[in-house]
């Protein structure tokens, strides 16, 4: 998975996504709100990222600014070698459609589509053929083969995420975001998806960001950034336990 | 609950816009068909009585002896009296005929009953003067002091006008003369309904014995009843529409009320789960409902108002008659009510659905709003019943010519469609699946349409209703005009004839004729003039069919037989035409020799016995050209060309004739029809297109976060838009369809049911052209319908619509 990344680069060391000065800041006068305040960040290629921090310290805002869901105030954004600045929503929709995949907490996939048309939506969309291969490679790593012609509301809410993720993955973009995976699972689910969500890092080399505020989550990450407050306070590399509490604590202080 | 009350109308108000349009649309059509027949009423009904209003009492009679007796007597005693009918007769200046049929009435020579309004001029101070009615003048070039010739032949009469008046609507004749130049008339066209009399009543029963008498109050009373009543049945007619407006509009209320009381089910469920009764939910929800109906009948009385004053002051530039714009309070306040208790009806079934919602389903987790809905199984019972019995009924209309049975059966079966509609409305969308050149964007708008069976089959059924009504309507007024055609056809084989009324016609004539604007085709006939019982008939050579002969209608005769006018076999003493109608013989004498015919009676080629040229020959050696026949073009102006062509015939010496103005009469009737149906059904229509945006709009509400997700995905906006554009035209074009195809069988059974009792072998005519137009336009309407929901959704950036709750 290396397609658009700049070049002589190996595969791990490479940049998937990063922001200089990222500000966002909601209203205007006495009720502006500053979600994101500054941020810089690089986050590498083939692996797995979480964003964490308490509610309200911005992550959401940052992985919606990141995806080019949400226009950034100030700074610059470059994702996959790409500056998204300046692009107009056609071009920023068909960028997504290219380049990123999504996974959401909740309301992740169309109701009155079966799992498997689910998966294949965002290559209709962009109009481009099945890799037959690659769709049963993803099903498979996921879990899903048996489950292809149900309905979501067929499934169970750990199997409707692992849809989402097969979905994201499908496009073989060049990074996937996740916003709170496993925040409407039991823990049982949450650590299925999460093992799913690791694996396609591992075996089919994706790059995955995800944002969440469970330590248990954290721990399936590679590397961990802490945001506080619209800004980040710590970017951790296969961080321990302890050292991760430490950073968030460090934070909150 | 007053608090949940109120904030969730403010909270929910732009929802309900479309409901209360919907509603609003419907009271301001009860408005405006109020207003627009009370004002034809109060102009129809207005100075009823100022004929009488010098007099006491009326005498009514219809017999004529009476009539002349009791102005007689009145006359010798010098009591006022004042004949009410009136007589037509063609009326023409110099020679030139300015009307083949003009209503002349009596004009008093006593001031006391001189009640037209003189807009000019003065009132007749005796025999051989003349009023003429302002209007009709000026149409016709009359001026003050203009002798023109009332009747023709023996009875003409040369009258001056000396006073022009303003007629009101229910009296009002082209021309007034006095008594003893109308009563030229008194055998042949006058007709006399009552007398204003000023004597005492004993001696009307005395003078006129059949006759009743009644005061001129009572009759007056009575003549403006018997007005209004035919205002009511056109009232009623228009009442018609209004309900059908109104029972799309219960579609679209009950729609918006479905929806959205599925969206706010959890907001519901909470409700319960804090403490909220079912009763209680239940008050707050028909108390908005009745609040929305409220305000939207006041919305609607003000707007019906407006527009209704609007085209009340339109229609009196065109229609004089027309009284002023003035509103019933009785009828307001009706519309009013009607309004608040279809939008309360409406929303009755919804309620109840939303109140069974039990306090738990607040604590579900939120997987989105559940817009599933099917169709139950009792509802698919009871849609197989009515179309089972209401092509029942239809079968028995078809084979017993019933129009009851007809109108049940078409209510019946239309309501099993409807009853269908969730399982039928979402194949007939699939089936666009098929269509060639699909795509993600059209999968993923026949997927959005047949999501929820029964809010899309609802919002086609809207649409369904005026479809198919328009259709079936076009259809039978088309089927029937073709039938209408072929009557025209027999009734007025010729547009224009020229009949000499005895001395040869100038060969030129037929030129002439035939270069008159129009004029298409024109020929000479060649004939002689018969002596008939003191009866000069010219009789001519038929051509039999010919260019100048419309339809089918054969006008040869049979040598040795004569085809006769029934109006001069009416014209013919007693003893001969018994003998026509009875031995259908007649003896007719030709320079001198006399000649015995057989007759057969017809008419539509003037006032002339036709033969064939054998038997002309026979009659006379040298026939010569007695009368010229003319083919008017398609559209060619009715009024224009009748005008241009008597000129031609008085100068002449011939008499015109033909059925050119009343066929165009016939015809502007028909298409005045058409166009009323058309423009009272397209109330219905429109606020069938507010139900569909507005179940677009609140779709769009309801899919905010599916949309953002199939953004983030790589839908842009334009493809969004696309599949939104997509969905409301699928629900359109089905609607169209379905509705087009209803339609069609309607008028079938409409044409067998009531055209083919009256005419034999009715066909059956579809305006291919009207009806494509009709579903083109329904289809297309849905497109439009959805430009404001689908801008609206695409506006929205994902990040925003995956924030929403």
């Amino acid at each position: 998975m290396t397609t658009t990344l700049p070049t002589g680069t190996p595969t791990g060391t490479a940049t998937a996504a990063s922001a200089r000065g990222l500000t966002r800041t909601y209203g205007d006068g006495d009720s502006t709100v500053h979600a994101l305040r500054g941020v810089d960040l690089d986050l590498p290629a083939g692996r797995f990222t979480a964003i964490m921090g308490p509610s309200g310290s911005g992550k959401s805002t940052l992985m919606h600014c990141l995806a080019g869901l949400d226009a950034a105030t100030s700074g610059t954004i470059a994702v996959a070698g790409r500056d998204l600045a300046g692009l107009d929503d056609t071009a920023l929709t068909l960028f997504r459609r290219e380049h990123i995949g999504f996974v959401f907490q909740a309301f992740n996939l169309l109701p009155m589509l079966t799992a498997g048309q689910n998966i294949l939506l965002p290559l209709e969309l962009a109009g481009r053929a099945v890799d037959r291969e690659r769709y049963d490679q993803v099903v498979g790593v996921l879990g899903l083969a048996d489950r292809l012609g149900h309905l979501p509301s067929q499934l169970s809410g750990g199997q409707q995420q692992r849809v989402a993720i097969a979905r994201a993955l499908v496009t073989q973009p060049d990074i996937v975001f996740a916003d709170e995976p496993t925040g409407n699972l039991d823990s049982e689910a949450s650590a299925e998806v999460l093992g799913h969500l690791r694996r396609s890092v591992r075996e089919l080399g994706m790059t995955v960001v995800m944002v969440t505020h469970g330590l248990d989550a954290a721990a399936y990450a590679d590397d961990v950034v802490v945001i506080h407050d619209g800004a980040v306070t710590a970017h951790l590399t296969d961080p321990d336990q302890d050292a991760l509490v430490a950073a968030l604590r460090g934070g909150i202080a | 609950m007053r608090t949940v009350l109120l904030a969730s109308m403010r909270h929910h108000t732009r929802r309900y816009v479309a409901a209360s349009v919907a509603v609003a649309i419907g009271v301001a059509f009860i408005v405006v068909v109020g207003m627009l027949t009370g004002a034809t009423r109060s102009g129809l009904t207005a100075d009823v009585g100022a004929p009488v209003a010098g007099v006491d009492r009326v005498v009514t009679t219809y017999d004529s002896r009476e009539v002349a007796r009791l102005v007689e007597v009145a006359a010798d005693r010098d009591i006022p009296v004042l004949t009410l009918g009136y007589a037509t007769e063609p009326v023409s200046r110099d020679g030139v005929q300015l009307a083949a049929t003009a209503d002349v009435s009596e004009v008093s020579l006593d001031a006391r009953l001189q009640w037209q309004q003189l807009e000019d001029g003065r009132f007749p101070a005796a025999t051989g003067e003349a009023l003429a009615d302002v209007n009709r003048a000026k149409s016709s070039g009359v001026r003050l002091g203009d002798v023109v010739r009332v009747g023709s032949g023996d009875a003409a009469v040369d009258v001056e006008v000396v006073g022009l008046v303003d007629s009101p609507a229910a009296r009002n004749s082209a021309l007034y003369v006095p008594w003893e130049d109308l009563r030229r008339f008194q055998d042949t066209s006058f007709w006399v309904d009552a007398v204003a009399w000023g004597g005492s009543e004993d001696l009307a029963r005395a003078t006129a014995p059949e006759a009743g008498v009644e005061s001129a109050a009572d009759w007056t009373a009575a003549r403006q009843a018997e007005i209004s009543r035919g205002v009511d049945v056109i009232a009623i007619l228009a009442l018609l529409f209004v309900v059908i407006a109104l029972f799309v509009g219960v579609l679209v209320i009950t729609n918006t009320f479905s929806i959205l009381f599925a969206q706010r089910m959890r907001d519901f469920a909470l409700l319960r789960c804090v403490g909220v009764t079912r009763r209680q939910l239940r008050r707050a929800i028909r108390l908005e409902a009745l609040a929305l109906g409220l305000a939207a009948a006041a919305v609607g009385i003000v707007v019906g108002v407006a527009a209704g004053a609007g085209l009340v002051a339109l229609v009196r530039r065109w229609f004089t008659d027309m009284g002023p714009a003035a509103l019933d309070p009785v009828w307001a306040l009706s519309a009013f009510v009607v309004g608040t208790l279809v939008t309360l009806g409406a929303s009755w079934l919804p309620t109840r659905t939303a109140t069974r919602v039990a306090p738990l389903a607040a604590l579900r987790p939120d997987t989105g709003v559940d817009v599933r809905s099917a169709a139950g199984r009792w509802r698919l019972g009871l849609a197989a019943l009515c179309l089972v019995g209401g092509g029942v009924l239809l079968a028995l209309a078809v084979s017993g010519s019933s129009v009851p049975a007809m109108l049940a059966g078409g209510m019946v079966s239309f309501v099993g469609v409807l009853l269908v509609g969730p399982v039928l409305v979402p194949r007939l969308i699939r089936l666009a699946d098929y269509l060639p050149g699909g795509g993600p964007v059209r999968r993923l708008a026949t997927g959005n349409a047949v999501r929820n069976p029964r809010r899309t089959a609802t919002t086609a059924a809207s649409l369904l209703v005026g479809v198919t009504l328009t259709t079936a309507i076009l259809t039978g007024l088309a089927s029937s005009r073709t039938a209408i055609d072929r009557d025209m056809d027999d009734s007025y084989p010729l547009d224009a004839t020229l009949t000499s009324a005895g001395a040869p016609l100038e060969a030129s004539l037929v030129d002439r004729v035939g270069g008159t604007e129009g004029v298409t085709d024109a020929r000479v006939l060649d004939g002689t003039v018969a002596r008939v019982g003191g009866l000069e008939v010219p009789l001519l050579g038929s051509p039999g069919a010919d260019v100048v002969v419309r339809g089918p209608a054969d006008l040869s005769a049979p040598d040795g037989t004569v085809l006769l006018p029934y109006a001069v076999v009416e014209e013919l003493p007693t003893r001969l035409g018994d003998r026509v109608w009875e031995d259908r013989e007649l003896t007719v004498v030709v320079a001198g020799r006399e000649h015995t015919l057989r007759v057969e009676t017809g008419s539509g080629w003037g006032r002339a016995g036709l033969v064939s040229p054998a038997t002309l020959a026979t009659l006379d050696g040298d026939p010569r050209p007695m009368a010229v026949w003319a083919r008017a073009g398609d559209g060619a102006d009715a009024e224009d060309l009748t005008g241009d062509l008597a000129a031609l015939a008085g100068a002449a010496g011939a008499e015109l004739d033909g059925g050119y103005g009343n066929r165009t009469w016939v015809y502007l009737q028909l298409d005045i029809m058409t166009g009323a149906v058309i423009g009272l059904m397209a109330v219905a229509i429109v606020i069938a297109l507010v139900g569909i945006a507005n179940t677009l709009g609140l779709s769009v509400l309801e899919r905010a976060r599916e949309n953002a997700l199939l953004r983030a995905m790589g839908l842009t906006r334009r493809q969004l838009r696309r599949a939104m554009a997509a969905e409301g035209l699928l629900l359109s074009a089905v609607a169209a369809v379905l509705g087009t195809g209803i339609g069609l069988v309607f008028a079938w059974i409409g044409v067998q049911v009531m055209v083919g009792s009256v005419v034999e072998g009715a066909g059956f005519t579809v305006p291919l052209a009207q009806v494509a137009a009709v579903a083109a336009v329904a289809a297309l309407a849905g497109l439009a319908a959805c430009v404001v929901p689908a801008r609206r959704a695409a506006l929205v950036t994902p990040a925003a619509g995956l924030a929403v709750d």
